[in-house]
């Protein structure tokens, strides 16, 4: 996978904001390559520009210095080519739509044929366990469910890339560790396999669903180090079991320690 | 559920007959006790006897008839006049989400026009359009929208205003329209406070369809029955507040009907 031309390319990119207390530095100098189809974890502590990274890719933000190329465009090109789709912490259904509604909206802004969105609607529901529940209202689901739906919106037109800002985040940790599980085979069973940019807090969510963690250090954010993980895919319950896996946590854990001691 | 079972009737009725019962008995409580002459304060049962005389001197139809007739005019005055201020309010809110820079201009005009007590615009406004040639009931409808309006414009304001920014990255993400993103995400987003402001501007209509009614000249209406029953009060004090009930019916029936519609509308809140 680490062969493929790069789909994302950071080169020397800061993003400062302006704020009362003077300029913040959100990201610092950041120079990063993504691979297609590469599931990247982004993780550090709070204020490190983890977010801002993932906000830059999908031209939600624009650098204050340095370039980013999307797919050789700018993020703006690739935004109006639908290469993005973005699941948040929340799942931002709108309330007002069923959930098939929900999931067709997407495909409902690019003009494609009804027949032809409720169908992929319907497949893609039915690919996240929610296919009995079509016609339901969001705030009948729970918010795992909701969540779901909120990962079928963002497949349905079949972005290459899915841009994942803490998407488990606010899920209590029996039902996030069975997402991750979910998110893993429905990546491996999109078609063409989106690039995965993925914001979390956690070390294990890192570890078990990422090819690369980017390992980020705070005020100003920058990279601090990539950890490589080799785990086998598919992976599985049982991954998180594995000698190498805790290694691979102990790993970032340490990558982290570090950012800490840095300061 | 296909009938709604005796419990949850009873649910709903009994609260509203223990009201209406506790208002009866203050009303008479109050004038046996502080001995409130039949002049201040009628008793009921005068009252609803006055509402089955005769007008006209026993020659026309029965008073309430005659009473609900006036509502009923001036009910379509006020839904007439709660359309057009709505349409009108409704406007200027999407003109100012989409140019606030008209916002800063217009919102002190629109919130001074509100300060402006409607007792002395509504005889201008009726005599002034009566002038050039505006039928009545146009010029009534002007005085009610004038009342409307205002509500509905910062209501829907802030509704257009409140879809969340992530909500608002979704429809970017997608690279979204202008057009795309007000009738997809603003505007759906919006109803909820849109009909809470129109549930407010459904009264202030009635209430200005009602003050527009009160400059000589006009014929019929709520406002009408108020002048005459309060220049006969000495003699007939009960018309009074049969016009007074009337009036809060209209109101109530009107109400009724935009929450109506608003249970049909936002049925995916249920």
């Amino acid at each position: 996978m680490m062969h493929t031309a790069p789909i994302i390319e950071f080169d020397r990119v800061s993003k400062v904001y302006p704020s009362g207390g003077g300029p913040v530095t959100a990201l610092h100098d950041v120079t990063l390559s993504i691979a297609a189809g590469e599931f990247i974890a982004l993780i550090g502590p709070s204020g490190c520009g983890k977010s801002t990274l993932m906000r830059l890719i999908g031209d939600l933000e624009q650098p204050s210095a340095g370039t980013v190329r999307v797919k050789a465009k700018t993020p703006e090109q690739a935004r109006r080519d639908r290469d993005y789709g973005i699941v948040f912490q929340a799942p931002v259904l709108y309330e007002w739509r069923t959930v098939r509604k929900n999931v067709e909206l997407p495909l409902e802004i690019m003009g494609r044929p009804a027949e032809q969105r409720r169908e992929r609607a319907m497949s893609l529901l039915r690919m996240v366990g929610l296919g009995d529940f079509a016609q339901a209202y969001p705030h009948q689901l729970s918010g795992g469910m909701q969540q779901r739906a909120a990962i079928a919106r963002a497949l349905s037109f079949s972005p290459s890339i899915l841009l994942m800002d803490e998407p488990f985040g606010a899920l209590d940790e029996i039902t996030r560790e069975r997402m991750q599980v979910e998110l893993l085979s429905i990546w491996a069973e999109s078609e063409p396999r989106p690039t995965v940019i993925f914001v979390t807090h956690s070390i294990p969510e890192a570890v078990f669903l990422a090819d690369r963690v980017v390992v980020m250090s705070p005020r100003p954010g920058r990279v601090q180090r990539i950890v490589t993980i080799d785990l086998p895919r598919p992976r599985v319950f049982e991954t998180r079991e594995a000698p190498r896996f805790f290694s691979l946590v102990t790993e970032v854990r340490e990558a982290l320690r570090a950012v800490d001691n840095g300061r | 559920m296909p009938y709604a079972a005796p419990a949850a009737i009873a649910r709903r009725v009994l609260p509203l007959i223990g009201v209406i019962s506790a208002l009866l008995l203050i009303w008479e409580g109050a004038k046996l006790l502080f001995a409130i002459s039949d002049q201040r304060l009628p008793h009921l049962g005068a009252i609803v006897e006055t509402m089955f005389s005769r007008t006209r001197g026993g020659a026309g139809p029965l008073l309430v008839v005659q009473m609900l007739a006036n509502g009923w005019a001036t009910f379509r005055v006020a839904l007439g006049g709660f359309i057009i201020g709505g349409l009108l309010g409704f406007g200027l809110a999407v003109l100012f989400m989409r140019l606030p820079i008209l916002e800063h201009g217009l919102m002190p005009y629109v919130i001074g026009s509100q300060t402006v007590p409607i007792l002395a615009i509504a005889p201008m406004v009726v005599v002034g359009l009566g002038r050039m040639g505006a039928p009545a009931w146009a010029a009534k409808m002007v005085v009610a929208a004038y009342l409307t309006f205002f509500p509905v414009t910062i209501g829907m304001l802030r509704g257009l205003r409140s879809a969340s920014p992530q909500s608002l990255d979704l429809m970017r993400s997608y690279a979204a329209s202008p057009a795309q993103t007000f009738w997809k995400l603003r505007l759906p987003n919006a109803l909820p406070y849109l009909f809470t402001s129109l549930k407010i501007a459904a009264s202030a209509s009635v209430i200005g369809a009602i003050v527009a009614e009160l400059p000589s000249g006009a014929s019929e209406g709520i406002g009408v029955m108020i002048l005459n029953a309060a220049q006969f009060y000495n003699s007939r004090p009960p018309a009074l507040y049969l016009a007074i009930l009337v009036a809060g019916l209209v109101g109530v029936l009107f109400y009724g009907l935009v929450a109506l519609a608003e249970h049909l509308v936002l049925r995916w809140r249920a």
